[in-house]
């Protein structure tokens, strides 16, 4: 229990993805603009990262190993993530209005996040076992969303802000993103 | 195993399930099903230029109210025929498709010539900031490209210096409009005939600076050739005007023209006077 709780925290805040790792930038100037896309956004990238750790370590457990070829992780489980997002993609599509709605059109942009593959390849370079790996997954995109939102909040400040005419936009924004990087990076030392 | 027998086997079943969720899993949403029709009947180039998150974005919100194409068109529909007519019987309207297409009019025809060697970032817009750019014409095509990266279709190409439009790739979607820092694209009616090719003509002077020698120079020999009164001079600003519903595309005024300022609006021929 109390690994899992390490692991969770690590992953979640010291370790988190976008502050301390800087993986999926992309999404996270891309829909952190207002709050309402940047939730939707957390939450299907939480829902992929789970779907993907655990199929992941199946694979990776029963295929994988006991052939040998891990070094074929990154192909397998790029191939195996794009798949099982199809799959729930189709199917959310046709049988929740309301989920598609919410998740509908992040789901697919996140196909090949780089912060997803991450997660699969961490739990794996780290022998997590399968509670573990779920643990890591879910703090992971726990991280990202917290990540999106603090970030969303920020831009939408940012957005009636006084600020020069050439900084409007992106560049302030990237700015805000290094100081709040580097007031998580304070938490560094902690585990 | 092999290496190759297992990831074969492992996108195999991944392609098979895919497939079996795709054919298997019941439409329950009712919903979902217009939007999905009107979103097989769209281009699927997913341009954005619409303003709405993709393809799918843009039949999501016709759905829900179908004035959405009269506010923010899709170029490449209003194009397209038979798709026009199949998406008018999805969503129950009647669109005047003429009067709502747009074509892209290159108001230059480029080779301005050039006042100073410039070796900067290698866009339009970082090239515009200097002097407005390194053609002796401040409202030159600066060739550099910018519009021909925003192009979803690829219909704009770069040939001699000249700034190309394939009409017939085309869809009017106003994406290489919002690029070019030079303000040289017009979004003209699909039925335009004649192309008007030099945009300082079309825009206040500025102190200091002239256009280049292949610009207009305001002679009036393309009001004087037409015969079918087709063409109205503008007299504040000294240039021509056409009357599409008059104009016989009998080309007297490209042949008048010595500047070669004016060009026939025809598919992959903009710049060339030719007729």
């Amino acid at each position: 229990m109390n690994e899992l709780i390490v692991i969770f925290v690590s992953m979640a805040f010291v370790n988190n993805v976008v502050f301390a790792r800087y993986l999926g930038l992309c999404p996270y100037f891309g829909v952190s603009k207002k709050t309402g896309p940047a939730l939707g956004m957390g939450m299907a990238v939480i829902f992929v990262m789970l779907i993907a750790a655990a199929a992941t370590w199946l694979i990776n457990h029963y295929i994988l190993i006991p052939f040998n070829v891990q070094f074929m992780q990154i192909v397998i489980f790029i191939l195996v993530i794009s798949s099982l997002v199809q799959i729930t993609e189709l199917f959310v599509k046709r049988t929740s209005a309301t989920l598609y709605n919410a998740l509908g059109i992040f789901l697919a942009l996140i196909t090949t996040n780089c912060a997803v593959l991450f997660v699969t390849l961490w739990n794996a370079l780290h022998d997590y076992t399968f509670i573990e790996s779920i643990v890591s997954a879910l703090a992971s995109g726990i991280g990202f969303a917290f990540a999106l939102i603090l970030m969303s909040g920020i831009r939408e400040r940012l957005e009636i802000a006084d600020c020069p005419r050439s900084m409007r936009g992106l560049p302030i924004a990237f700015i805000a993103a290094m100081m709040l990087s580097l007031a998580l990076i304070g938490l560094g030392g902690m585990i | 195993m092999d290496i190759t027998v297992i990831l074969t086997g492992i996108g195999l079943i991944c392609g098979v399930m895919v497939y079996v969720v795709y054919v298997a899993v019941p439409h329950k949403v009712q919903g979902l099903e217009k939007t999905e029709e009107i979103a097989g009947i769209l281009p699927g180039i997913n341009c954005g230029a619409c303003g709405l998150p993709g393809c799918f974005g843009y039949a999501q919100a016709l759905t829900k109210d179908a004035d959405v194409i009269f506010k923010t068109p899709c170029g490449a529909v209003l194009q397209d025929a038979e798709a026009l007519e199949r998406l008018e019987k999805a969503l129950g309207i009647t669109l005047d498709a003429s009067a709502m297409s747009k074509k892209v009019l290159v108001h230059c025809k480029g080779n301005s010539e050039t006042i100073y060697n410039y070796s900067g970032v290698e866009t339009c817009k970082a090239a515009a900031l200097l002097l407005r750019g390194y053609r002796k014409c401040p409202y030159a095509c600066l060739g550099i490209g910018d519009c021909v990266r925003a192009c979803p279709q690829d219909a704009i190409s770069k040939q001699d210096g000249a700034t190309v439009v394939d009409l017939e790739k085309c869809t009017g979607c106003g994406l290489c409009q919002a690029e070019c820092p030079q303000n040289l694209i017009e979004l003209v009616p699909a039925g335009t005939k004649i192309a008007f090719l030099c945009n300082y003509a079309l825009l206040r002077d500025i102190p200091g600076r002239e256009k280049c020698d292949a610009g207009c120079i305001h002679c009036r020999k393309c009001f004087k050739s037409c015969e079918d009164e087709a063409i109205v001079w503008n007299k504040e600003r000294a240039i021509p005007e056409f009357d599409i519903e008059k104009c016989t595309l009998c080309g007297k005024c490209i042949e008048a023209c010595e500047q070669n300022t004016l060009a026939g609006f025809r598919p992959r021929s903009l710049v060339s006077p030719a007729i």
